[in-house]
C-alpha cells in the first residue's frame, strides 16, 4: 500500500500523518484520527454530510505601518471554502488547514451559526448538522447579508431529510443578523 | 410551581452536542480490538439461486479473519419486524405472519440480498476480501409486478418466494376475521357498500398508483456488536425500537434475554426504516464468530437502497357513491401492493390504509380490501405514515373530483362530512375524543387566501397556470388498542434533588426527548437543567416499545409523568412526616415544600433527598437524621387510547404547461396537535414531513431495470427536494381542541406531516390545469404527456 507523509492542520492542531495514497480525507479523519464529527452520508459527493472548511487565505489581524507613527491594522476573517471530505484525497491535503464543526466554537462560546441552529431548533436528528453548519458559515463569510434565495442556493448540495430546511434557513438568517451587527 | 415550560420555545435538550459534533451515532463508535464486518450482497441479480460460493482467494487476502457463509451462521429464519411482539400470537396467525428471511441466503429474492460476510482487521481489508469472493449464480425469473407474480405463482411448480405463501400471495385480509375480506362497516340495515351503489345518484371509480419511496435517513445503518467474555452479546445500534429489537436478537440467536445487551445510540433519522432489524443479525452473527472482538459494520449508502425496507408501492382502486347533494353513501376500495422479496410487515401498511379510510368520512357503508404479492424488489416495510400517504394521494383526489363534478365547495364538504367526537376512529370501537379539524380548515383557508384565490384563478389563460388544493387527514397517536402500547420509566432522585429518567425511548430527531424532559420538569416543578433523560442501555431501562406510530410523547410521556408524580408524592409524604402536617396541605415550589397558607412551616426538598441517601446516625440521640431511602419513581404505563390528530393542508402550485414543471408556491399546513409541548419540534415535524410528502407526490420513486436492479440508488438520480426547491411552508398549530386523554392535552404529529402536502398538491395541480393525475409521483413528463393527450381542461 503506497503511503504519503503529509502535514495537515485540523482545527488549529497540526497532524503529521502517513496516509495511504488512495484514502479520502474522510477516511483519514474518521478512521485514522477518530474525528467522527465529520459524517459519512453517501461517500460520493452528493449529500454534504462530510463538509469541512478549507482555509484558503490568512485570517486574523494584519498590521502594516503606514508611516513612522501609525500602524494600520485590519481584522480579516480567514477565507474558508467548503469542501467534501469524502471526495478529497488526503494525500493532496499536505500543508492544508481545515476546520470542522468541533473547531468552530471559541473559548467555549458557540459560533454564531451554531448558536442560531440551537436557538432556532434547526437540528433534528443532527446528522446533516455538522456539514450544514459549516456550509452556512462559509456562506456568511463570503456574504454576511445573504438574501433568503442566496442562502437556499448556497445550501444546495447539503441534504437534510428531517427539517424541510425551514428552520435551517431561518437559523442562517438569524446568524447573519447577529454577525452583521457585531453581536456574538 | 416554577414557571411552566410546557409550550415554551426552549432549545432542545440534545442540540448542543449535535451542533458541536459530539453526538455519537452508531458509526462513530470505535473499540479496542475491533474488527470490521462486510456483508457480501448480490448486486447482479434480483432473482437467482446461489450455485457455488468460493472463498479460496478471499481467504488469502491480508487482514482477513473469517468468512461466514449461509451454513456458518444460524439458519433460523426470521422476520425483520417487531410486529409479533406487539400483538397476541393469535393475531399474527390470523394475518399469516411468517419468518422467511435468513442472515445469509442461498436464494436471492431481490437485489442486495445478503450472501455471506467477511470479518477482517480493517474495513479496507474486509472490502478487498469481499471483492475476491466468487459467487456463481443461476438466474431465476424476475417478477416485478403483482400480475407477473400471481401468474407465475399460479403455475404448477411455479416460482415460489416461500412455500409458506403458495401462489406468491404475501397477504390479504383473512375472511375468517374480515367479512367479505374487507375492513369497514355496513349501513344501518346491514347492507355492504357494494349493495348501496345502486341507491346513489352519483358514482365514481378510479385507480391510482402510489410509488415505492425510500426513507433516505441521512445516517447510514451502522453497528458494533461484541460477544464478550461473560457470554453476552452486546450491540450498539441506532434502531427506533430498542427493546423489541433486543428481544428479536435474543430469539434469533437463541439466547436468554439477559445475555443480549442492546445499546441504542443517537439516531440519525428513522422515518420507519429502523423499525425492526436491518443489519443487526449480520453484525451479531459476525461478532459471535469472533468472541472477544467487537465487530463494526457500516452500510454503504448504496447498500441502504437495496438492503433496507421501503414504502409499499401499488395500485389503489376506489368506487364511491354519493347523493346529488354530496352526501357520502358508499365506499369500496382495494389496495393491491407489491410486497418486494420478503414478508416483513405483511399486510400492515395496506391494512392501515384501510383503517385511515375508516377514520376519515361518514360513509353509510365502507369497505376496503388489501392484497399483496411478492416481487423481486427491495422488501417493503414501515415508512412514516404507514399507509396514510397512499390514502392522501388517492382518496383526497377522489373527493375533490366528486366535489368538482357535483359543483360543491370541496372545503365545505370536508368540514361537513369528516368524522368527529363520538364517531369511530381508524379502529372499530374506538371513538374520537377531540376534533380540531374545522379550525384547521378555517385557519388554513384564511392563511392561504383560499376563497379569493380560487376566484382569481378560475379563468386563466397563460402558459403558467396556478391552482389551489386542499386535503385533510387524521392519523393516530400510538397504536392502541391494535398494538401493545407499553412504556416504562424510572425517575431517580439524586441526593441533590436532581433527576435522571431512565427510559428506553429513542429520539429520532423529533424532539421527543425534549418534550419528555419538559413533561418531567412540569410535573416536578424542577428546572429543565436538573433533569436528564437517559435512554439507550437495555441493562438500565425497563420495557418500552420504542419510537413508532407517532407514539413517543403520547405513550412514553405519560410513563414519565407518572414516575415523576411518584417522586413528588414521596417527597411530600416525607415532608408531611417531618413537618407533622397533612400531605394534602403541602405544596412544593422551587424545591421548598411548605404548608399552604403557612409558608414558614416548610422544609427543603433538597434536604429530604440528601438525608434519604446520607442517612447518618445522630451520635447524641442514636436516631437517624431524616428519613432513610433514596427516592425513585416508577411507572409501567399502558396507553388507553390513540387520540387521532387531524390536519388540513392547502397548497398553491404553478404548472408550466409548456415544460410540465410544477412549482409549489405555498403550503399551509394546519395541524390539530391538541397541545404542543415543544412547539418548535412540532413545527419541525410538519416542515420536514412536507419535504417527504412533496417528494412522494412530485419526484421520488425507485426505478428498476428489467433485471430488477435499482437504477437510482443515489442522491443524484433519486430526486429529493433540496433547499431551493422547497416552497414557502407555513405551519400552524391548532390547540383549540386539547385532547382529554393525551398527556397534557397532546396528540401526535410525527407522521401526520406527509399527508396534507401530498393530497393538497395533487388537488392543486388538478385545479390549475383541470387534469387529475392518478399516478404518483406527478413528474413534468407525465404532465406534458397528459396535456398533450387530454388538452388543458381549464
Ligand atoms: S458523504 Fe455525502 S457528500 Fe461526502
Ligand atoms: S437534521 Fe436530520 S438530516 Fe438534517
Amino acid at each position: 500500500m503506497k503511503k504519503r507523509a503529509i502535514t495537515l492542520t485540523i482545527n488549529g492542531e497540526e497532524y503529521n500523518l502517513n496516509v495511504p495514497v488512495h484514502y479520502t480525507l474522510l477516511q483519514v479523519m474518521r478512521d485514522q484520527l477518530n474525528l467522527t464529527d465529520v459524517k459519512y452520508g453517501c461517500g460520493r459527493g452528493e449529500c454534504g454530510a462530510c463538509t469541512v472548511l478549507l482555509d484558503v487565505g490568512k485570517g486574523g489581524m494584519q498590521c502594516k505601518p503606514t508611516d513612522k507613527k501609525t500602524t494600520y491594522c485590519t481584522m480579516s476573517q480567514s477565507k474558508r471554502k467548503p469542501i467534501l471530505a469524502c471526495i478529497a484525497l488526503a494525500a493532496t491535503m499536505d500543508g492544508k488547514s481545515i476546520t470542522t464543526v468541533a473547531g468552530l466554537a471559541q473559548n467555549g462560546d458557540l459560533h454564531p451559526v451554531q448558536k442560531a441552529f440551537v436557538d432556532e431548533s434547526a437540528i433534528q436528528c443532527g446528522f446533516c448538522t455538522p456539514g450544514m453548519v459549516l456550509k452556512a458559515v462559509s456562506i456568511l463569510e463570503k456574504n454576511p447579508k445573504p438574501s433568503e434565495e442566496e442562502i437556499r442556493n448556497g445550501l444546495e448540495g447539503n441534504i437534510c431529510r428531517c427539517t424541510g430546511y425551514v428552520k435551517i434557513v431561518k437559523a442562517v438568517q438569524v446568524a447573519s443578523k447577529k454577525t452583521a451587527t457585531g453581536k456574538r | 410551581m416554577a414557571e411552566s415550560v410546557i409550550g415554551k420555545r426552549i432549545p432542545k435538550v440534545d442540540s448542543r452536542e449535535k451542533v458541536t459534533g459530539q453526538a455519537m451515532y452508531a458509526g462513530d463508535y470505535r473499540m479496542p480490538g475491533m474488527y470490521y464486518g462486510k456483508v457480501v450482497r448480490c448486486w447482479e441479480y434480483a432473482s437467482a439461486k446461489v450455485k457455488k460460493l468460493d472463498f479460496t482467494e478471499a481467504l488469502k487476502m491480508p487482514g482477513v479473519v473469517k468468512i461466514l457463509g449461509p451454513d456458518d451462521v444460524t439458519k433460523k429464519p426470521y422476520n425483520t419486524t417487531v410486529m409479533k411482539l406487539l400483538v397476541p400470537e393469535i393475531f399474527g396467525e390470523v394475518f399469516g405472519e411468517i419468518a422467511d428471511l435468513n442472515i445469509f441466503n442461498k436464494i436471492v429474492k431481490h437485489q442486495g440480498d445478503a450472501i455471506c460476510g467477511v470479518i477482517a482487521r480493517t474495513e479496507e481489508a474486509a472490502e478487498r476480501a469481499a471483492d475476491k469472493i466468487k459467487v456463481t449464480y443461476e438466474p431465476l425469473p424476475v417478477l416485478m409486478t403483482c400480475e407477473e407474480s400471481k401468474a407465475e405463482g399460479a403455475k404448477k411448480n411455479g416460482y415460489l418466494f416461500t412455500p409458506l405463501k403458495p401462489g406468491n400471495k404475501a397477504f390479504d385480509l383473512p375472511a375468517s376475521f374480515f367479512p367479505n375480506q374487507r375492513y369497514g362497516w355496513n349501513d344501518k340495515d346491514g347492507k355492504t357498500a357494494m349493495e348501496l351503489f345502486d341507491k346513489c345518484d352519483y358514482v365514481i371509480e378510479d385507480t391510482y398508483y402510489v410509488p415505492k419511496q425510500k426513507q433516505c435517513q441521512m445516517e447510514n445503518h451502522s453497528y458494533v456488536a461484541h460477544y464478550d467474555e461473560r457470554g453476552r452479546l452486546n450491540i450498539w445500534t441506532s434502531t427506533q425500537m430498542a427493546k423489541p429489537v433486543q428481544v428479536l436478537i435474543a430469539e434469533l440467536f437463541e439466547l436468554p434475554l439477559t445475555r443480549v445487551r442492546l445499546v441504542q445510540t443517537i439516531v440519525g433519522g428513522g422515518f420507519g426504516v429502523r423499525l425492526g432489524m436491518i443489519g443487526e443479525p449480520h453484525c451479531c452473527a459476525m461478532a459471535m464468530a469472533v468472541p472477544g472482538h467487537p465487530v463494526r459494520m457500516e452500510f454503504l449508502r448504496e447498500e441502504d437502497w437495496v438492503a433496507s425496507e421501503t414504502r409499499y408501492p401499488g395500485h389503489i382502486w376506489f368506487k364511491c357513491g354519493f347523493k346529488k347533494d354530496g352526501s357520502p353513501i358508499a365506499l369500496d376500495s382495494m389496495y393491491m401492493a407489491r410486497k418486494g422479496g420478503y414478508y416483513t410487515h405483511g399486510s400492515g401498511p395496506p391494512f392501515c390504509f384501510a383503517a385511515f379510510i375508516h377514520g376519515m368520512y361518514k360513509w353509510q357503508a365502507m369497505g376496503c380490501q388489501t392484497e399483496g404479492y411478492f416481487t423481486n424488489e427491495v422488501p417493503t416495510g414501515a415508512y412514516r405514515g404507514y399507509g396514510n400517504p397512499q390514502l392522501a394521494f388517492s382518496g383526497e383526489q377522489m373527493i375533490t373530483r366528486m366535489c368538482k363534478e357535483l359543483g360543491l365547495d370541496e372545503l365545505e364538504w370536508r368540514k361537513k362530512w369528516h368524522k368527529g367526537i363520538g364517531d369511530e376512529t381508524w379502529l372499530k370501537g374506538v371513538t374520537f375524543a377531540s376534533d380540531g379539524l374545522n379550525d384547521c380548515l378555517d385557519v388554513a383557508a384564511k392563511e392561504s387566501g383560499w376563497y379569493e384565490k380560487k376566484k382569481k384563478y378560475a379563468k386563466q389563460t397563460g402558459v403558467k397556470r396556478r391552482g389551489l388544493g386542499v386535503s385533510v387527514m387524521q392519523h393516530t397517536s400510538g397504536a392502541f388498542p391494535m398494538l401493545l402500547e407499553h412504556s416504562v420509566c424510572t425517575a431517580k432522585l439524586n441526593e441533590d434533588c436532581t433527576v435522571e429518567l431512565m427510559q428506553q425511548i429513542s429520539d429520532l430527531g423529533t424532539g421527543g426527548h425534549t418534550a419528555i424532559t419538559q413533561m418531567a420538569a412540569e410535573t416536578l416543578g424542577f428546572p429543565m437543567e436538573d433533569i436528564h433523560l437517559r435512554s439507550g442501555d437495555s441493562d438500565m431501562c425497563g420495557f418500552d416499545i420504542g419510537a413508532h406510530a407517532s407514539r413517543t410523547v403520547y405513550c412514553a410521556g405519560p410513563a414519565t409523568i407518572e414516575a415523576c408524580e411518584s417522586v413528588k408524592k414521596q417527597l411530600l409524604e416525607r415532608a408531611a412526616q417531618l413537618l407533622e402536617a397533612n400531605v394534602k396541605d403541602l405544596q412544593m415550589k422551587d424545591k421548598i415544600i411548605s404548608v399552604k397558607g403557612n409558608p414558614q412551616k416548610s422544609i427543603s426538598a433538597i434536604k429530604i433527598a440528601k438525608e434519604g441517601v446520607y442517612n447518618y446516625i445522630d451520635a447524641a440521640t442514636g436516631k437517624t437524621i431524616g428519613i432513610p431511602g433514596q427516592i425513585q419513581g416508577y411507572s409501567s404505563f399502558f396507553a388507553k387510547h390513540c387520540s387521532p390528530p387531524f390536519g388540513a393542508c392547502i397548497s398553491e402550485v404553478e404548472v408550466d404547461t409548456e415544460t410540465g414543471e410544477i412549482k409549489v408556491l405555498k403550503l399551509v399546513n394546519a395541524h390539530d396537535i391538541g397541545k404542543a409541548i415543544h412547539p418548535p419540534s412540532v413545527e419541525g415535524q410538519l416542515e420536514g414531513g412536507a419535504q417527504q410528502g412533496l417528494g412522494f407526490v412530485l419526484t421520488e420513486e425507485y426505478a428498476y431495470d428489467k433485471m430488477g436492479r435499482v437504477l437510482n440508488n443515489d442522491f443524484t438520480d433519486y430526486k429529493m427536494l433540496g433547499p431551493s426547491d422547497m416552497p414557502d411552508a407555513k405551519i400552524i398549530l391548532i390547540e383549540s381542541a386539547p385532547d382529554p386523554i393525551g398527556p397534557m392535552g397532546a396528540k401526535s404529529c410525527g407522521e401526520s406531516a406527509l399527508m396534507g402536502p401530498i393530497g393538497s398538491v395533487a388537488n392543486a395541480i388538478f385545479d390549475a390545469i383541470g387534469i387529475q393525475f392518478k399516478e404518483a409521483p406527478i413528474t413534468p413528463e407525465k404532465v406534458l404527456k397528459a396535456i398533450k393527450e387530454q388538452g388543458l381542461q381549464k
